[in-house]
């Protein structure tokens, strides 16, 4: 099996913060191999925002990293000066933000910043328009030489976002992070730009790593799924064995949670009950164990390890 | 604890780390102290003259000096902060009340009166000051009222529109909405919500200001429209220091040195201030 | 049940360009029809669920009902009574019985203000509903499920479900028949979203409230909602009871927007309804029907008429020349 393209060891990054120090992600391990879909599912204050801070090296100034490291294609992220992570940033490595107009200049046509974007190859500025019109076709957008010469603020909040895809595809990158790219979207979009998403990834042959909270999302495009809680990943596998037989408690809880999910209508919707745990002030043992209802005697002692072969959870009743 | 001390204790304890905040606030300290202990501080009456020993240089009977009257520098220059300090705690505390009612009236209230106290604001503010303060003079006879007079009615305009443009944005706000919603009154509304909420940055605006109020009174009372001798005021210490100046440069540097002061102290004070109010400065505190 | 809430044919209109520019610039149309049309009925004890995506006019719609927003006709009765309408409606005593929770749940209160002092203002703006304000604030607070020392924290420091379960509390202040929640689950994660919906369900048990709910989350619906509507730029297209809607529906877009809901069942087939193009912009309103330029079963009346509304025994309305059966 060839290496993965991004090889997460070990990572732990903590926040100092006036109450104290925030652990904000805890031996965090996590594998994407090349061409490959995963998703990140988890809640507020799970930790991903920060896991793809580290990822593209943009921490806020109070962070710092703990330990562990970034594998890409081998390299260690962790370790590359500035000047090579700016240049591996856009390149081979690309993001689609949750709002479009993180990534779209507002003064900026289409077209140039589309342009701007190949500025690391030597064509011609005719060339680089007629790729970017290309583009912006396979995302869905008709008359796409006449779309270059327009503005951000001519276009929908759908039609931004897939100009933003198309500017993240165009360089090709080995690995394309979509940071909730659909949340802010109607259903109806949503489902379009997973399809185009979908596609290109095919055609472009990118590894994307996706981050939603919306379930249906994650089992309908990505091929693998890793589950965040409190800073840990608490089971990974593919979407099939995790949404279809989930051994951590969360993910199990999490799934009966989805209204979707509830055959019988009813007024009484199920929660996790419990809040959660102070990442300041963590309780020792296992992250979930306040708010499991299965847990036993080691579970409040021992931090449980990832365990499992392709399909892993890391808590100790499951791996009984 | 009431959250009112613990945004007083959070924001002192912020002010700790910044060592210019804190040298401008020790410079603002020293300088109230010393103007109002003026009366006990000064070794000489400013008004006592000695014609014999004028334009004198710093000795240790006068540290800074004497003026052209034999007058001890040090003395006018202490109870000359009086003067500053009566001016611009008047006329900030007025132009900014004013100005904040003003404001919120013309960002909250109908069009109509938006653009009537608009035009009005901009007809003020084009006027330049000292022809302003000339106009008003050649009125009422040049005076320390006047100066204040002049500064406030100047300066009603600039808090007015910045408190306009911090009312218009927020009254978009959702929670403006539903105050309306729940049968608030304009007044209300105004009092509860809006006026809070702009008071940080209208604080910060006046503390930077008081040099500039300072400065406008030293000038106005330099040309002689303010002031009038032998009442002491950092102004009028500047004009003769002025006229003097090849006799002894020392009534100048006197009276330029408490502006200097008082210019830096409040600019590193309010700098310091308005990045700890500003939220987004701070640093990451979680995530998601 | 007696309906409590009756509104027929509402619309809103917003002026644009007024003065100079409308004048000068005749092309550019001077108004926009936010709401184009609406009629709706809510009993007591009963939750209507209106749907839409974004710029369908639903958060507008909510605001007309609570005189926030200008209506330009149509009727809206309350209780029996015909309630006047206009903008700055809102200080009309009866409109006290209609109560509205606000899409964002932090930036829809005071940020200077404390939990305490928020859910005692209302009892301070109308004096005659208690003698003590404070003691009142804290019945609230025990009302959403909320301890006591949540009184002296500021909206900042409110996770999103606190926060809305203190819009709650705010909007049960002045004891209203009728509770229009805008978007209460959103932005919340899946995990808590049943806390909200759960609360809701309960006061309108233990109170007999009639509940409106605006969303574009159709999972929730199904649960939530006894009656479901779906909006589309201002208008109605398919209303009725929400198991009927659900599982026979007989607009195309309702058929969409059920369709455009992934599953997390990752072997079920998906019977993707995929709609071309965008949601038209309120100022280039299409004719006729306006779902016509997306709608996959359009023909050319479709796009000449508005269709008329048919129904099915009253549980069940759609407006469209081609439905579904």
């Amino acid at each position: 099996m060839t290496a993965p393209i991004l090889n997460i060891r070990n990572l732990s990054v903590s926040y100092q913060t006036k109450r104290g120090l925030l652990r904000a992600l805890r031996n965090i391990n996590l594998q994407i191999q090349a061409g490959r879909i995963i998703g990140i599912v988890g809640e507020s204050g799970c930790g991903k925002s920060t896991l793809i801070s580290a990822i593209i090296r943009l921490l806020a100034p109070n962070a710092r990293i703990d330990g562990g490291s970034i594998l890409f294609k081998g390299n260690d992220l962790l370790r590359l000066d500035p000047e090579a992570m700016r240049a591996l940033r856009g390149d081979e490595i690309s993001m689609v933000f949750q709002d479009p107009m993180t990534s779209l200049n507002p003064v900026l046509t289409i077209g140039r910043q589309m342009t701007d974007v190949q500025h690391r190859n030597n064509h011609s500025k005719a060339e680089k328009l007629s790729r970017a019109a290309r583009m912006l076709e396979r995302v869905g957008i008709a008359d796409a030489a006449e779309q270059l010469n327009r503005y951000p603020h001519h276009f929908s909040g759908g039609m931004r976002q897939r100009v933003a895809i198309a500017m993240a595809l165009m360089t090709k990158p080995g690995l394309l992070i979509a940071d909730e790219p659909t949340t802010a979207l109607d259903a109806t979009l949503e489902v379009q730009i997973i399809n185009r998403l979908r596609q290109l990834q095919g055609d472009v042959g990118c590894a994307i790593l996706f981050i939603s909270h919306h379930l249906g999302v994650i089992a309908e495009l990505c091929d693998e799924v890793v589950v965040m809680y409190a800073g840990e990943v608490v089971e990974s596998g593919t979407t099939r064995d995790v949404f279809r037989n989930p051994d951590h408690p969360y993910t199990r809880k999490l799934l009966e949670c989805d209204p979707a999910r509830i055959a019988e209508a009813t007024r009484n919707l199920p929660v996790i009950g419990g809040t959660l745990p102070d990442l300041v002030d963590l309780p020792g043992g296992c992250v979930f164990r306040p708010r499991c209802d299965r847990s036993i005697d080691i579970c409040r002692l021992e931090r449980p390890a990832l365990r499992g072969g392709n399909h892993c959870a890391a808590c100790h009743v499951a791996a009984q | 604890m009431s959250t009112r001390r613990a945004f007083f204790t959070e924001t002192f304890a912020s002010l700790k780390k910044d060592p210019l905040g804190i040298m401008g606030l020790a410079i603002i300290v020293l300088i109230l102290l010393v103007t109002i202990f003026a009366s006990i501080l000064s070794p000489y009456d400013p008004l006592e003259v000695d014609v014999y020993n004028r334009l004198a240089s710093p000795t240790w009977q006068h540290w800074l000096g004497t003026d052209q009257l034999g007058r001890d520098v040090l003395s006018r220059v202490l109870y000359g902060g009086r003067v500053a300090l009566k001016v611009s705690l008047v006329a900030i505390s007025v132009s900014m009340a004013l100005g904040m009612l003003l404001g919120m009236m013309a960002g909250f209230g109908p069009k109509w009166l938006d653009r009537i106290l608009v035009v009005c604001f901009d007809t003020l503010r084009s006027f330049p000051t000292i022809m302003f303060a000339l106009a008003i003079v050649a009125l009422t006879g040049p005076s320390l009222n006047t100066v204040i007079a002049v500064i406030i009615i100047t300066s009603i305009p600039v808090y007015g529109r910045i408190v306009r443009t911090q009312t218009q944005a927020l009254r978009e706000n959702d929670f403006i909405l539903a105050e309306h919603a729940l049968g608030a009154s304009t007044a209300r509304i105004l009092r509860d919500h809006i006026l809070p909420n702009i008071a940080a940055p209208l604080l910060i605006l006046a503390s930077m200001d008081v040099p500039a109020v300072v400065g406008m009174e030293a000038g106005l009372s330099f040309l002689g429209l303010g002031v009038s001798a032998p009442t002491p005021s950092w102004g009028s210490i500047l004009n003769d220091g002025y006229s003097y100046l090849r006799n002894s440069p020392w009534p100048l540097i006197a009276g330029g040195m408490p502006l200097i002061l008082v210019t830096l102290g409040f600019t590193f004070f309010g700098e310091s201030l308005r990045d700890i109010l500003d939220p987004k400065l701070r640093g990451k505190g979680g995530d998601s | 049940m007696s309906d409590l809430l009756q509104v027929k044919d509402l619309r809103v209109r917003y002026p644009l360009a007024s003065g100079f520019a409308a004048m000068l610039n005749s092309k550019k149309p001077s108004y926009v029809d936010v709401v184009h049309g609406v009629s709706l009925n809510i009993s007591r004890g009963e939750t209507l669920a209106v749907v839409g995506e974004s710029g369908s006019g639903k958060t507008t719609l909510a605001q007309a009902l609570c005189g926030l927003a200008p209506v330009l006709s149509g009727e809206v009765h309350f209780d029996g009574k015909l309630l006047p309408l206009g903008k700055d409606q809102h200080l009309q005593p009866d409109r006290k019985r209609i109560a509205l929770m606000f899409q964002d749940p932090v930036g829809s209160l005071s940020p200077r203000m404390t939990v305490r002092k928020l859910l005692a203002e209302p009892y301070r703006i109308h004096p005659g509903l208690s003698d003590d304000p404070d003691r009142s604030a804290l019945n609230l607070l025990s009302m959403v499920g909320l301890g006591n020392d949540f009184a002296d924290r500021y909206p900042h420091q409110l996770s999103g479900g606190q926060a809305r379960r203190v819009g709650v509390a705010r909007a049960l202040a002045l004891k209203p028949d009728l509770l229009i929640a805008d978007e209460p689950s959103a932005g919340l994660d899946v995990s808590i979203q049943g806390e909200v919906l759960n609360l809701l369900a309960d006061l309108q048990r233990e109170m007999g409230l009639g509940i409106m709910i605006i969303t574009h989350n159709l999972n929730i619906v199904r649960h939530v909602a006894d009656q479901m509507a779906i909006m589309y730029l201002g208008r109605f297209l398919e209303q009725g009871l929400s198991s009927l809607v659900f599982h026979q529906p007989r607009h195309p877009y309702t058929a969409a927007l059920l369709a455009a809901n992934p599953s997390t069942d990752p072997d079920a087939v998906a019977e993707r309804i995929e709609l071309t193009g965008e949601v038209p912009g309120l100022l280039q309103r299409p004719s006729g029907c306006e779902f016509h330029t997306r709608c996959p079963a359009v023909q050319a009346e479709c796009r000449m008429s508005f269709p008329a509304r048919e129904g099915a025994n009253g549980k069940q309305a759609w407006n469209c020349f081609h439905p579904l059966d």
